[in-house]
């Protein structure tokens, strides 16, 4: 079997399982037997923003070797001057943790919790009766990816493992080499500013605390694994802290501008105005789903 | 005065000075004064994936420059982007790379490197912009002496080259490989990182007959994946791959020079070689011919063959391409090459070029173009061609591609190496008279009927540590990329991978550009030179598996006289040993040295440059 295979089988494996357990435990086995008359009308319903996050998806894995192109010739080189901003702190942070222990729950939770704090949302908003969340989630990550994609192309930059080899291990890839085959498909070395894997598991985050009254387990758990993905990407030596800084910024002016384009009423609504609600949903969408073509079509 | 005024205040006191008639002329003297400001310095290198061991040599220097009071950034680009900025377009102050040959080459190698001709161009010739008469002048004393002539002659040169340091070479490092044994053997006969050392494999999983025997190597360079130019400098390492789909005319194997796709050569006059060619076709099946040879010196020459206004030389092989002054054609299979006064010794190193196809390249001579418009007119499409479906005449043809992943080639079975047929003459293609006519005896053993592979697949991955592992898992036979100290330790740690170290004469360098204050001056590169401390570099950077130098020769002693060599009792440079002890820079007396050639420090303690 192929590298890549056999560690896409493993994170495959991983997810689902815990996709199951914690369905079970937190969407509870009666909404999660909602999800399956909830999706198709909750898909149709969020279909706009659905193709905007394929379309970001496909230009992302179609373009990405045109768009580090244009970054080699034409982006901000800011390697420099990101270290000459926060100096050692990813050397700091690494030198003073670093444990076995440590480097095994980091490198999980960088690959296997990361993945499923992204995919679980989907699953649990599905549950929900409403699609408002869903959609919200949807637009969200959506602008995450394309700004992401954007800033990717405009700054050019490498990681402390890369720079700082002599004081910042690549402690993912020599705790297994294999992840480095998994996460190249994904992206490219230069790609660190913003951090997305801090974007989105901040993202998520801000979703799980929004919605505690519909999943209050959820809340903990999500704030756990968000914070562990965020301190995991600088303890792995991948991400700058500035990278971190603006990866969290980036994640809460997106879950802002969802909140803001998709039903901005929701939470006042009454339950007879729930009815109009997808309606104007729709109409309070337009400048979303146009913000996100845009900002795929000018890159 | 009680203190100095800086400009801005000066300027702002322009407005009230000239009220006062006589202070017109002394304001405008003080603002129309450059003011000084701290010195930077950018140090460009590839990140730790690419190369583990130059960053860590970058991050070394940075750090004692800044201690004695340059603001000394490093900045990380890929291979391709790192020899664009600084070989194509001379835009950086100071960078560190690797010199491109891994086998043991001649002195005359600093022709290309430093000769003042090149400044201007744009490639591996002279990328530092280094101009001095005087090394040009042992430039080409060497270059004509013979003998013990040239021993003299090189010795200067060396100990001219090492006292002005156009570039400093901080080690040669050990040409290390993760390998596996079970499918080939001959890791250790030559580096697997050259043309002549993968020739030296030999297959030997006899349980399954697998067909075809594939080597399966694994890189951390990507750009064997995403470009076949044999003389576009951006994209090529040691050239390794280019030397297996481009032919020589000769090669060089320990040291001693081997018939390639010359079958013989003898002098025509005292400035002429005649030189007599093996019957060869390329790969698209077009015979090759003398016709190919001539055109291919005047192409390195000039890639525009006279259609520019100037010359636009290829970014590589430029040095030993130079030697060759004129081609004459005799005969299909004959040319003539005028070398004017060059001594033997330094003539074989002008066969040492890949010979390109005229019918393929002679197209290429135009201007390059973007969408029509025609942006830079020193450049050629020869130059900017990715030479996606290469035709060479070399032992292995070019199959197919994915940029980042991978590359396949396949072995060329009409090569004379496969033609030659093994050293035991039992293949029935070698018997009889025909291996007079050819001349295969002039190959050596070693060579023939190989490579002893079918196919040869390059697979691209990450980092050092993941080729490593790869290599482990078994995706892969051997590396081809640089080791460094976070994955040697696990080779060790897994079975059946056994870590194989050739000697390599690629030493690692820092190179400055000369044509930027105050790197022009050779004695501040002197300073910076001795801020380099090798013998920790050597325990660090490369774990070890490296010797420290001082001499871009050390790799072939013979040339190096006594007094360069390095001298190992106290582990330090002969010419500029490092200013400090135990790995720590003596900051005060490098600023002594600093402040003695005539450079300032504020009161800050850093170290004032004109404002550019």
């Amino acid at each position: 079997m192929s590298p890549l295979l056999s560690i896409l089988t493993s994170v495959l494996f991983w997810v689902t399982a815990m996709c199951l357990v914690a369905g079970v435990a937190i969407v509870g086995p009666r909404r999660l037997y909602g999800i399956g008359e909830n999706l198709v009308p909750h898909l149709r319903e969020s279909r706009r923003e659905v193709a905007a996050l394929l379309v970001v998806l496909a230009v992302s894995g179609v373009g990405r070797p045109a768009l580090q192109s244009v970054s080699e010739v034409f982006g901000l080189r800011l390697t420099g001057a990101i270290l000459a901003l926060e100096g050692g702190f990813v050397a700091w942070l690494q030198g003073t943790f670093q444990s076995p222990r440590l480097t095994l729950y980091f490198s999980s939770i960088y690959v296997f919790g990361y993945a499923f704090l992204l995919v679980f949302p989907f699953l649990a908003y599905a549950a929900l009766p409403k699609p408002t969340t869903l959609k919200r989630l949807i637009v969200a990550y959506t602008l995450n990816y394309a700004i992401g994609l954007v800033l990717y192309t405009v700054v050019l930059a490498y990681g402390p493992r890369n720079v700082m080899p002599d004081l910042v291990t690549s402690l993912l890839y020599t705790f297994n080499p294999n992840f480095q085959t998994l996460t190249g498909e994904v992206n490219v070395e230069t790609n660190v500013f913003p951090s997305l894997h801090t974007s989105l598991s901040v993202t998520v985050a801000a979703f799980a605390a929004l919605t505690r009254e519909e999943y209050p387990a959820w809340t903990p758990i999500a704030w756990w694994l968000a914070g562990s993905v965020v301190v995991s990407t600088m303890y792995l030596g991948i991400h700058w802290l500035t990278d971190v800084v603006f990866g969290t910024a980036l994640a809460l002016g997106c879950v802002y501008a969802a909140y803001r384009y998709v039903d901005p009423t929701e939470e006042d609504a009454e339950p007879d105005e729930r009815e109009a609600g997808p309606d104007e949903g729709d109409g309070g969408s337009e400048p979303g789903g146009g913000g996100s073509d845009s900002a795929s079509s000018t890159v | 005065m009680t203190g100095p005024i800086s400009r801005r205040e000066a300027l702002a006191g322009i407005g009230l000075a000239v009220g006062s008639a006589g202070c017109v002329g002394r304001a405008r003297n003080i603002a129309g004064r450059d003011g000084s400001s701290q010195l930077v310095l950018e140090i460009r290198t590839t990140p730790a994936d690419e190369d583990p061991n130059g960053i860590r040599i970058a991050r070394a220097l940075a750090e004692n420059l800044s201690a004695v009071g340059v603001d000394a950034r490093v900045e990380t680009m890929n291979g391709t982007d790192l020899h664009r900025t600084v070989l194509l377009n001379h835009d950086f102050d100071v960078f560190v790379g690797q010199y491109t040959e891994v086998l043991p080459f001649d002195p005359d190698a600093l022709y290309g490197l430093v000769y003042s001709g090149f400044a201007a161009e744009a490639g591996w010739q002279n990328p530092f912009g280094f101009t001095n008469l005087e090394t040009d002048e042992h430039l080409e004393a060497q270059r004509i002496a013979d003998g013990s002539d040239r021993d003299d002659a090189v010795a200067e040169l060396l100990t001219d080259v090492c006292e002005k340091q156009p570039f400093t070479v901080v080690a040669f490092p050990d040409a290390l490989a993760a390998t596996r044994a079970d499918r080939f053997v001959g890791w250790e006969t030559g580096p697997p990182v050259s043309a002549t050392g993968l020739f030296r494999m030999e297959y030997v999983d006899a349980e399954d007959d697998e067909d075809p025997v594939t080597l399966r190597l694994v890189t951390t360079d990507g750009r064997i994946s995403e470009n076949w130019n044999p003389i576009a400098a951006e994209y090529r390492r040691y050239g390794t791959f280019m030397s297996l789909l481009y032919d020589r005319l000769t090669v060089v194997d320990d040291g001693t020079v081997v018939p390639w796709l010359a079958r013989s050569w003898e002098w025509h006059d005292p400035e002429t070689l005649e030189i007599e060619l093996r019957s060869s076709t390329w790969h698209d099946g077009e015979p090759l011919t003398a016709d190919d040879v001539a055109f291919t010196y005047g192409f390195l020459r000039d890639t525009s063959m006279g259609n520019a206004e100037t010359p636009v030389p290829a970014s590589q092989f430029r040095g030993r391409g130079s030697i060759v002054e004129s081609t004459t054609v005799v005969d299909d299979s004959t040319v003539r090459l005028r070398i004017g006064e060059t001594g033997a010794e330094v003539t074989k190193r002008a066969l040492q070029v890949p010979i390109l196809p005229q019918h393929v390249w002679s197209d290429r001579a135009e201007t390059a173009t973007v969408g029509g418009f025609e942006f830079d007119l020193e450049t050629t499409e020869a130059l900017v061609i990715p030479n996606e479906e290469p035709v060479g005449s070399g032992p292995m043809r070019f199959v197919e591609a994915t940029p980042g992943e991978r590359v396949v080639f396949e072995r060329n079975p009409d090569h004379f190496l496969a033609r030659a047929g093994s050293a035991d003459g039992d293949d029935g293609n070698s018997g009889g008279s025909t291996a007079e006519d050819e001349g295969w005896g002039s190959i050596p053993d070693a060579y023939r009927g190989k490579p002893s592979f079918d196919r040869l697949e390059v697979a691209v991955v990450g980092s050092d540590v993941e080729a490593v592992q790869w290599v482990a898992d078994g995706h892969a036979d051997g590396t081809v990329s640089n080791l460094g100290p976070d994955s040697v330790p696990r080779i060790g740690r897994e079975s059946g991978v056994r870590l194989v170290s050739t000697r390599s004469a690629a030493f690692y360098y820092v190179g400055y550009n000369a044509r930027r204050a105050p790197l022009s001056n050779p004695r501040f590169r002197g300073i910076v030179a001795s801020l380099v401390d090798k013998a920790t570099l050597v325990d660090d950077a490369f774990a070890g598996y490296a010797q420290p130098a001082g001499n871009p020769l050390a790799a072939s002693p013979e040339w190096v006289p006594e007094d360069l060599r390095w001298d190992d009792e106290r582990g330090e440079d002969p010419v500029y040993p490092f200013h400090g002890t135990d790995g720590s820079v003596d900051v005060e007396a490098t600023r002594e040295s600093l402040r003695d050639i005539g450079y300032r420090f504020d009161e800050s303690d850093r170290l004032l440059a004109r404002e550019q």
